[in-house]
């Protein structure tokens, strides 16, 4: 992941928000359930962010967070989706 | 324990004849088919006690005039909607209305990448026509998943079977090795594959998966017979998914009908909830006080829950035995007795048993 690329949740992946389990990512044959960060990451990632925004706009939000801490745990978190094609970049 | 899937079998009527079809020898005529409004008050119960997805299947979903109704039902109950299709019946422009009505994911089978040989194992000219909506598909916006069913006679082509997923464009394929259940029992002998075939099957898939990384996932699903531990067979029984056939009645799995002394309930009559939490079948074999030994001590016992019990009833006719597939089941023997027999039976395109359609 680097600054400029625009991650969005491939097709047939979407959130959704449960009644009894929460913030789910639905995908096809399975279920991710988030927790923490992750729905926040991932509602971000519609398509029309780069990676660079996505970040600036989580450390506004996390601002305790340690240097360089958000951006890396973010792009942890987003590229082991993108090898399950869950997450696409252009 | 909640449900997290609901396989809606909506109709068991198909143009096709595949000679591993997993439904049962048995099937619902179309009169007894349930409307689209049950179906929707179904979906409605179901999303209730926790379920996530929906999987529309059959026989052909897409024989059902009312399937993008079904479509818009699932979505509209809040669950993932996951079509499982031959392909056949659906043209570009009712694809373009399951998509409209709420469709995530669409999920074609292929017989082959060879379409002699395909349209041989499904018993109908279906190929060229997969391949076109296939090719819709494409640019369309939901997920595809290939799902290329594989045995003795088509394991060789494994490459040109990820190829041509590969030019769909597909996000997803499944290497879905026969199962041996209904139809598929009855041609076991000229679809169970040899060792051999087996394992370049796997190193070719875990050299694809590698290939395309990010690009298109791969799933692979192995012809148990050949493990030394059985399948945690619906995640389990009882515990993670339920089955609705076309005329209600609720099953534990689809093949959950060849268990001779279990009592189903129909969700027509039935709340969906209480079928799950009470009922005599999807009690049966939940939990492990049902085990017998070697499961019941065996450390394995909450990764694969015992195995399959309708696999242990249509190879030793005894639903409690340990699934005979396992290395360290007591019938492990009819199992190799199989394997033996079909690799010694050689396999042509002659003899085989075709799946009928419903009344």
């Amino acid at each position: 992941m680097t600054a400029a690329s625009i991650p969005r949740l491939a097709r047939g992946c979407r959130l959704s928000e449960t009644a009894a389990q929460g913030w789910v990512l639905l995908i096809p044959e399975g279920v991710l359930r988030l927790s923490g960060p992750g729905p926040r990451i991932l509602q971000r990632c519609d398509g029309s962010r780069t990676f660079g925004d996505i970040v600036r706009e989580l450390e506004g939000e996390f601002a305790g967070a340690a240097a360089g801490r958000v951006e890396s745990e973010t792009s942890a978190f987003l590229d082991r989706l993108a090898q399950r094609r869950i997450i696409v970049t252009e | 324990m909640r449900p997290q899937a609901l396989i809606a079998e909506i109709t068991h009527r198909c143009p096709l004849h595949c000679v591993y079809c997993s439904n049962p020898l048995a099937m619902r005529p179309r009169g007894e088919e349930m409307d689209a409004s049950v179906w929707a008050r179904i979906f409605r119960e179901a999303a209730e006690l926790g379920v996530l997805h929906v999987h529309l299947t059959g026989g052909e979903p897409a024989a059902r005039a009312d399937l993008e109704e079904l479509v818009r039902a699932g979505r509209s109950a809040n669950l993932y909607v996951n079509l499982i299709t031959s392909g056949i019946g659906l043209s570009e422009q009712k694809l373009d209305a399951l998509i409209a009505a709420g469709l995530d994911h669409l999920q074609i089978s292929f017989q082959d990448a060879e379409e002699s040989a395909a349209n041989e194992f499904a018993g109908a000219r279906a190929h060229a026509r997969k391949l076109a909506l296939a090719e819709v598909a494409r640019t369309r916006s939901v997920a595809l998943t290939v799902n290329a069913v594989m045995h003795r006679r088509n394991l060789e082509r494994l490459d040109a079977i990820v190829a041509m997923a590969e030019r769909m464009g597909a996000d997803r394929l499944e290497v879905a090795n026969v199962q041996y259940y209904g139809w598929a029992i009855e041609n076991r002998d000229k679809l169970l594959p040899t060792r051999r075939q087996l394992g370049a099957c796997v190193a070719a898939v875990e050299a694809h998966q590698q290939r395309l990384l990010g690009r298109m996932r791969i799933d692979f699903v192995p012809p148990d017979y050949f493990a030394r531990y059985p399948k945690a067979c619906m995640g389990g029984w009882g515990r993670s998914l339920m089955v609705v056939d076309p005329a209600g009645w609720v099953l534990p799995c689809h093949a959950a009908g060849v268990i001779p002394d279990l009592r189903f309930e129909n969700a027509q009559l039935r709340p969906l909830g209480w079928i799950w939490e009470e009922s005599a079948a999807f009690r049966r074999f939940r939990g492990e006080d049902w085990m017998p030994e070697p499961c019941r001590s065996c450390e394995r016992r909450h990764e694969d829950f015992g195995g399959c019990r309708c696999q242990a009833m249509l190879l030793t006719g005894n639903p409690n035995a340990t699934d005979p597939v396992c290395s360290l089941a007591p019938d492990r023997k009819l199992v190799d007795a199989a394997i033996a027999r079909a690799n010694a039976a050689g396999g042509d395109g002659t003899g085989w048993v075709y799946r009928i359609d419903p009344a």
